[in-house]
């Protein structure tokens, strides 16, 4: 991967060192500000607010709570307010208004254990439909809450009566279309992924990928569910077209494998929905182009309609560090600005050129 | 023998000697001359010609020119002399010997140098190729430096005019906001003018025109904002979906490098569990699912279902006699023996699992439950068919019982009812006894 001259580059426009363990980062939505998510080392949780001058980042502002932080999201306010929701080691899940973070806007325990991944939608100005977020924790639920109703979750997906749980390892939204519809989408350690339509309250889908799933994201949350990408230990990934149901071999997919190391998260671009970045284990990032098929479904012997899963191209890869890549997070409003964080305690804001070009 | 060749002519000048050599018959190539700075030899088989010269020449300079049949020496002498004769006449052998040899070492260092030289120079060449081509990649690489540099100033230039894009947007709103604030201040105003000058008629009429317009715009701004909440739909009643999972034994995540591993170390295990202690010439006879405790146990616990009890027994006792470590089996036996009023085999085989089921862990906690209760049960049961002393000992055994139970598994109703059944019993007992 030399530097051809029209592949799009990352250029590695800021490192910030921090001073606790980064776990989610984010951009603030219509600003150069973006959040880090982590643990100071006296095991409290740390939410610190920087903005981006120039060459580098300022910290604007610390907050420090009582359990370490482990993700977050902006998925479900509104632009006006841009509360943060964040998860916590504890299971408990917290929006805080950033201007007067000492008491949370809406607070509940929500699982016993740790909350692993958070989403959220309905908010920022993006789809149609309640706001809506979801969280999966180690203890095998699922669930799903609305910030206007206290203590109860609107859904809730767990386990059979004595089934024995699996870690929840990641969540997603999708398939906001309009206000009745909506998808879950969970992906848990057994490699399993199961997808939850929530206007049915049921079970739509699920299938295993032989490796425990790390990350879970659809192109878009607020269109009808076009594609999701799933990324698992074992350096593989696989895209799924979401388009077409087969009634029993599911949603077509195509998978690749990119090192051997874990690939922790993906992430799509805002501005372009076949775009997306994979971070991963080795503390690499992979920039990658989904092309769709000649024909996205075709029938198979018995008549039912069977999705066709395109293919998936390298347009770049940067190693940036030697611990892994565990958060990336596109800003909206900028294309090809990015902010990833790593467990070698460090910021990086990324710009991804070219992408006008490709 | 050589043929010494004597037939030669020269000549002179101050500077030069010029030697004709004539060679008959013979061709000649430049490796049959030999020369030093005073020595010269010309030796091709059979004829050798030799002259130890009258003065140094300088051996370098000099050519020797082949031509048909006949060698043309230019010999360039050292110093600016006549020379009496061109050969130094010399009568004794050894002082010849000597020339000779002389001759022949300076030659050979002379050569020595040579190489060296050449060596030399061919080394700072090879230094200068070196960094010629040093010098080149550097250049190529600079070139993708500088091109990347580019890029990222590129780049930053137009993150700080979005930057500042923003900032001017969001002081544009705060301007608004504030424009609107002091909008509103306005209206207010307005307003308690309004009812101030309700008495005042002319003022009257002037207020209220120009409170209508704002009253107006008030009222359309209200609106738009009830109807956005409206458009929030209520939040979604409260379900929950129920889910099973693709089944694995081990805690951690699945990856696919090892689930050969696993495959392996679950088989093991099964294995192990097999014969423990067997005693091989009674179950010889046995077929080989027999043989397995655990088929056994399954065996077991079907004929316990339908009601089998005696044969869930027989079962248990065959998978016991194979493998006597397995506290299950000792459970299920216990409650095979409750069903059939044989209690105290059943607390027998009550205690004996939980003395195998230590560790007390999160694992064996609903096995130790149900030890526990069906050890209660027993001793329940057995007090209703004794009296006296040993009455007391088995109801405060069986309290014991089910109060452990009840620690383990705080959440559980049944047993905190026949727990409370129990201490009704005994303190309704010891009134009475």
């Amino acid at each position: 991967m030399s530097s051809g001259p029209e592949r799009p580059q990352v250029v590695a426009h800021v490192q910030e060192p921090l001073p606790c363990t980064l776990f989610d980062c984010k951009w603030v939505p219509r600003s150069a500000r973006l959040l880090c998510l982590g643990s100071a080392a006296r095991g409290t949780g740390l939410i610190r607010l920087y903005e981006l001058r120039g060459a580098r980042v300022e910290l604007l502002r610390e907050i420090e709570k009582a359990k370490p932080i482990k993700c977050g999201t902006f998925g479900a306010t509104s632009l006006q307010q841009r509360y943060l929701a964040t998860g916590d080691f504890g299971g408990n899940l917290n929006i805080w208004n950033l201007e007067a973070p000492e008491i949370p806007v809406y607070s509940v325990k929500g699982h016993k254990e740790i909350i692993n991944s958070i989403d959220g939608v309905g908010g920022l100005g993006i789809g149609e439909g309640a706001p809506e977020i979801v969280t999966g924790s180690r203890d095998g639920t699922v669930k799903v809450w609305d910030p206007r109703q206290k203590d109860t979750p609107v859904a809730n997906m767990e386990p059979v009566q004595g089934e024995s749980k699996r870690d929840c390892w990641t969540v997603a939204f999708g398939n906001a279309y309009n206000q009745e519809e909506r998808v879950v989408c969970a992906g848990y350690d057994n490699g399993d992924i199961k997808l939850f339509d929530l206007k049915t309250m049921s079970l739509r889908w699920e299938t295993n990928i032989k490796n425990g799933v790390c990350s879970l994201e659809f192109d878009r949350k607020d269109v009808n569910m076009n594609k999701l990408v799933a990324t698992s230990l074992e350096g593989k990934f696989h895209v799924f077209d979401m388009r077409t149901q087969h009634p029993t071999k599911g949603f077509a997919s195509v998978s690749e494998k990119v090192q051997k190391s874990t690939i922790w998260q993906v992430r799509h671009l805002p501005q372009n929905r076949d775009i997306f970045m994979t971070s991963g284990g080795a503390g690499s990032l992979h920039l990658w182009k989904y092309e769709y098929p000649a024909q996205r479904s075709k029938k198979d012997s018995e008549g039912a309609e069977m999705g066709v899963a395109g293919s998936v191209s390298l347009l770049q890869n940067v190693t940036l560090s030697t611990q892994p890549i565990s958060s990336l997070d596109w800003s909206p409003d900028k294309k090809g600005l990015c902010v990833c964080g790593a467990f070698d305690q460090t910021l990086r804001v990324l710009i991804v050129t070219k992408l006008n070009k490709v | 023998m050589p043929v010494w060749l004597r037939e030669y002519s020269w000549r002179q000048t101050g500077s030069a000697v010029y030697l004709s050599l004539p060679l008959p018959g013979v061709r000649v190539t430049p490796a049959n001359i030999f020369c030093t700075d005073q020595y010269l030899k010309v030796s091709i088989h059979p004829f050798l010609f030799e002259a130890i010269l009258y003065a140094p020449i300088d051996e370098t300079n000099s050519t020797a020119k082949i031509g048909n049949g006949i060698i043309f020496f230019t010999l360039y002498k050292k110093e600016e002399a006549m020379w009496d004769s061109l050969t130094i006449e010399n009568d004794s052998k050894e002082k010849l010997q000597y020339l000779r040899e002389n001759a022949v070492l300076k030659a050979h260092e002379k050569a020595k140098e040579e190489t060296e030289a050449k060596k030399v120079t061919k080394q700072e060449h090879k230094k200068y190729a070196l960094e010629a081509t040093m010098e080149l990649e550097e250049a190529g690489r600079k070139r993708i430096e500088d091109m990347k540099e580019k890029e990222r100033q590129k780049v930053t230039k137009e993150l700080e005019l979005w930057k500042k894009q923003q900032e001017d947007a969001e002081k544009q709103k705060r301007v608004q906001k504030g424009r609107k604030l002091h909008k509103e201040i306005e209206q207010l105003k307005e307003r308690k003018n309004g009812r101030m000058d309700k008495t005042g008629i002319l003022n009257k009429g002037t207020s209220e025109t120009r409170l209508k317009p704002t009253k107006d715009h008030g009222s359309y701004s209200m609106f738009s904002e009830n109807l956005k909440e409206e458009q929030l739909p209520a939040p979604r009643s409260a379900a929950t979906i129920k889910i099973n999972f693709t089944s694995r034994v081990f805690p951690t995540a699945l990856r696919e490098s090892r689930v050969a591993e696993e495959e392996e170390w679950l088989r093991k295990q099964a294995e192990a569990r097999r014969t423990i202690s067997a005693d091989l010439s009674e179950l010889e006879d046995l077929k080989e699912e027999e043989k397995n405790p655990d088929w056994l146990k399954d065996k077991g616990n079907k004929m316990f279902a339908t009601g089998n009890y005696f044969g869930a027994v027989n079962a248990y006792n065959l998978a016991l006699r194979l493998n006597n470590k397995l506290p299950l089996l000792y459970l299920n036996r216990a409650a095979c023996h409750l069903k059939l009023r044989n209690l105290h085999k059943a607390i027998e085989d009550s205690s004996k699992a939980l003395e195998l089921l230590t560790p007390p862990v999160p694992d064996n906690e609903n096995a130790r439950v149900k030890a526990y209760v069906r050890r209660g049960t027993a001793f329940c049961e057995l007090e209703l068919y004794t009296e006296g002393e040993s009455l007391k000992e088995a109801s405060t055994k069986s309290l014991q019982d089910y109060e452990a139970a009840l620690k383990i598994d705080p959440k559980n109703r049944t047993i905190e009812k026949d727990a409370e059944k129990i201490r009704h019993l005994i303190q309704g007992k010891t009134q009475d006894s």
